[in-house]
């Protein structure tokens, strides 16, 4: 095992974080073959609650099974979360890392350019691009990476322009290497940190900003996410209180291991508090 | 009776440090009047024995042990409250940086006010002018404007100053200065220990002086107490500790201290590998509205260096050194002016071209800390100039092994991070990095300046024996008069920008030709006792 696998695994909070979100993934990924039956499918009367014989976590509001329903949901948000981050992280980082490193002109246009994304209310972008590009799960992913890659360019940026000034940057330039080389090679790993732990926070945002997609209309109608499963429930929400909170308990459970990893992460990386 | 009477003081490290005591059974007296100076290298616990006396431990360190009588109380035992009445009024402090000790966004006047006020009942207006009297006394002019000006717009001897004054302010009956003046120039450390010397004088105040640099202590100090690895080794009246030193640590330290002789002699004749000139650079200040008046840092600036030879280049801060270094390695592009390497200029050079020239000219850094990428190993650090030049990382690698025995370092250095080196080490890595490339021209800025003396004296005989073995030409950079004495074949002295002189070296030390130099020369603590 490496040190950095080691120093990760030691953090109580990361190794539980780890192993919750393994959980969620496992059952997630393995949901056709756990349930015989589809999330769409009718299994019994509406709303039936929590234990009730061959459902243990009862029916939704059209007696659709709700564990069926929550694993294949599982699917569709982790999906999106884990996509779209990773796409938002891929521009931020590109974008921010050019600004910081080159200062001047390139930062200006470019940040002129985040800053226009900034200042729409992001959401009401969201619904735009993803009614133009027709509501379906590539266009919910692509829409919430081109909402959320702002507050990653950013960041970035600021950590490049601090580390920029960096001793060490300055021996890489005069060694030769080339810009790209000093940009992902030495200055990238160094604002690894908040990186990283932005964008277990962001994944967690994606599965919230999908689920909002999906209650009003926008997600794909062909798959259930949690998001739509609150959505859906949402007028049964005083009478059968599982068709919300369940979901909901997953969201959170799901973002909470996210943010115990990224802080794992945040500490294992640096060389300085491995232990 | 002594003013302070500090008692087999101890000082408990939190669990994990690299010692469990900080300070360990230290005693010391400091009498009615008397400057004292703690002496010892960086982590020796010299600083937490000052603090301990001001109360004003860091979070997790405490004094487990021993007494500190100040006029006869313990002050161990004195309650937080009692103790924070007596900060300021009995014992004031002042630190090594004072923009770090000055709130940067309260008016000077507001500040010293503010601690008189803190301690006497009066109004704001009969503050200020006492705080206004106190800046005048510290030999500061044109009070009134400072009193309404902000730290930033001071100079680091003026900020110091003002530190002063507050510290003053209430007639302490004793100062703690911790390094007062290692964060500031040569000729402006020299006027604020004359400044301290004669404030201690007139108000009958004893001085705790804390330093690395026995020059100081040559200056100032009426008894000594040498500190290592918190323990105090030696103490006594400065001329004997200082003449006839009984321990070996205090005779090793003392003998690290270079003594501003010149070493070398005149440099090996060979055609100049370097030639610089009319080289210019000039800062454009404001932003897209404001243009404010651009900064000259370099003024037509000429010199030439060759294989096997030492130029130093000795100036204060603003002088332009670094911007010369950074102009000729080209870190900073030139506005005017060629660099001429074997023929080739390349002052205007585009990136592209430059970069396979680069190898040619190599750079030693000053900030050990910040120097080596601190999520790279020592063995990628090292490696990473030869790999971006085509070199296969085998080779690299076995010849970084090499490398670093050349520079004093075993080959588990290799695996390691920087961050589990000392400053010393690293700085042997960093010369390391920079010899891989097999260059021609080194360039050293500051390299010892964030040394402990000891190292810094290991660093310099290093970096004077691989010029020597690789037969380089080596652009030295440095504030230390003292410093370049001890490796430079020529010095050249620079100041706003312009070259004020250029000799080897013994000439520049016995004839200076300009004031300048001279002032930098009076300057140099510990000359005047030696």
């Amino acid at each position: 095992m490496t040190s950095f696998a080691r120093s990760f695994f030691c953090r109580p909070m990361a190794a539980f974080g780890f192993a919750v979100f393994i959980v969620i993934l496992v059952i997630a990924l393995a949901a056709p073959l756990i349930f015989v039956r589809g999330p769409f499918t009718i299994v019994g009367m509406p709303l039936l609650a929590p234990g009730s014989p061959g459902l243990f976590a009862g029916s939704d509001v059209l007696g659709r099974d709700m564990a069926v329903g929550l694993a294949y949901g599982a699917r569709i948000s982790l999906l999106v979360g884990v996509t779209s981050t990773l796409g938002a992280i891929g521009i931020g980082v590109l974008l921010g890392a050019t600004a910081g490193y080159y200062g001047g002109m390139v930062d200006d246009l470019l940040m002129r350019i985040t800053e226009f994304f900034q200042i729409i209310p992001t959401f009401v972008l969201l619904m735009v691009l993803v009614a133009f590009m027709q509501p379906s799960l590539g266009s919910a992913v692509i829409g919430i990476a081109l909402i959320s890659w702002p507050q990653v360019a950013r960041v970035v940026r600021g950590e490049f322009l601090s580390l920029r000034e960096r001793e060490f940057v300055q021996a890489a330039r005069v060694l030769g290497l080339s810009d790209a080389r000093i940009i992902f090679g030495q200055i990238l790993p160094n604002a690894l940190s908040p990186i990283v732990v932005i964008s277990s926070m962001m994944v967690g945002n994606a599965i919230l900003t999908e689920s909002a997609l999906a209650f009003l209309g926008l997600g794909d109608p062909n798959l259930l996410s949690w998001g739509s499963m609150i959505g859906g429930s949402r007028s049964a929400m005083w009478v059968a209180w599982w068709t919300t909170v369940l979901p909901g308990l997953c969201i959170m459970v799901t973002v909470l291991a996210l943010n115990f990893i990224g802080d794992g992460l945040n500490d294992a990386l640096n060389p300085r508090r491995r232990r | 009776m002594p003013l302070v009477r500090i008692e087999n003081l101890t000082v408990g490290l939190p669990p994990g440090a690299d010692r469990p005591l900080a300070v360990e059974d230290a005693s010391l007296q400091i009498g009615q009047n008397q400057i004292v100076c703690i002496v010892g290298e960086s982590g020796s616990g010299k600083s937490l024995a000052a603090h301990a006396v001001m109360g004003l431990l860091p979070r997790g360190v405490s004094a487990s042990g021993g007494k500190i009588f100040f006029d006869g109380v313990d002050l161990l035992e004195e309650p937080p409250e009692a103790m924070r009445k007596r900060r300021g009024r009995d014992i004031a402090m002042i630190f090594q940086d004072p923009m770090a000790a000055l709130n940067p966004v309260v008016a000077i006047g507001h500040q010293v006010a503010e601690q008189i006020r803190a301690h006497r009942s009066m109004f704001e207006g009969q503050a200020l002018k006492q705080a206004g009297e106190m800046l005048e006394q510290m030999g500061l002019k044109d009070v009134g404007g400072l009193l309404k000006a902000y730290p930033h717009q001071l100079s680091g001897g003026q900020r110091q100053r003002v530190m002063i004054a507050m510290a003053l302010s209430l007639s302490p009956k004793l100062l703690i200065a911790d390094e007062p003046t290692t964060a500031l120039d040569v000729t402006t450390q020299a006027q604020i220990l004359a400044l301290i010397k004669r404030m201690q004088t007139a108000r009958d105040m004893s001085v705790l002086l804390i330093t690395h640099d026995f020059g100081v202590v040559a200056d100032m100090a009426d008894t000594v107490s040498v500190m290592r690895h918190g323990r105090i080794v030696e103490s006594g009246d400065t001329k004997t500790v200082l003449g006839s030193p009984a321990h070996s640590y205090t005779r090793a330290l003392i003998a690290a201290v270079p003594k501003g002789e010149c070493r070398l002699g005149a440099a090996p004749a060979s055609a100049p590998v370097v030639k610089v000139d009319g080289l210019t650079k000039r800062f454009r200040r404001g932003g897209l509205f404001s243009r404010a008046p651009a900064i000259t840092a370099l003024d037509n600036i000429a010199l030439t260096l060759s294989r096997g030879e030492t130029l130093g280049v000795v100036g204060e801060s603003g002088s332009g050194k670094s911007t010369l270094a950074r102009c000729v390695i080209r870190l900073l592009d030139p506005d005017a002016g060629q660099v001429l390497l074997d023929g080739a200029d390349i002052a205007h050079m585009k990136e592209k071209n430059l970069r396979p020239l680069r190898r040619r000219i190599q750079m030693v850094f000053q900030d050990p800390f910040s120097s080596l990428n601190p999520r790279q190993t020592v063995g990628d650090i090292v490696t990473a100039g030869p790999r971006a030049h085509g070199e296969d990382a085998k080779v690299a690698r076995a010849r970084a092994t090499d490398m670093l025995s050349l520079v004093g370092l075993g080959p588990e250095t290799m695996h390691r991070f920087p961050h589990e080196f000392s400053g010393g080490q690293r700085q042997r890595i960093g010369v390391a990095r920079a010899l891989m490339l097999k260059p021609d021209v080194l360039i050293a800025d500051e390299p010892v300046s964030a040394l402990d003396v000891t190292v810094q004296a290991q660093v310099l005989k290093l970096l004077d024996d691989v010029r020597r073995q690789m037969n380089l030409a080596m652009l030295f950079i440095t504030h230390d008069m003292r410093v370049a004495a001890e490796i430079c074949h020529r010095v050249m002295v620079m100041r706003h920008g312009r070259i004020m002189e250029c000799g080897p070296t013994a000439e520049i030390f016995a004839n200076p030709a300009t004031d300048y130099t001279k002032a930098l020369l009076a300057a140099i603590p510990g000359r005047r006792t030696r």
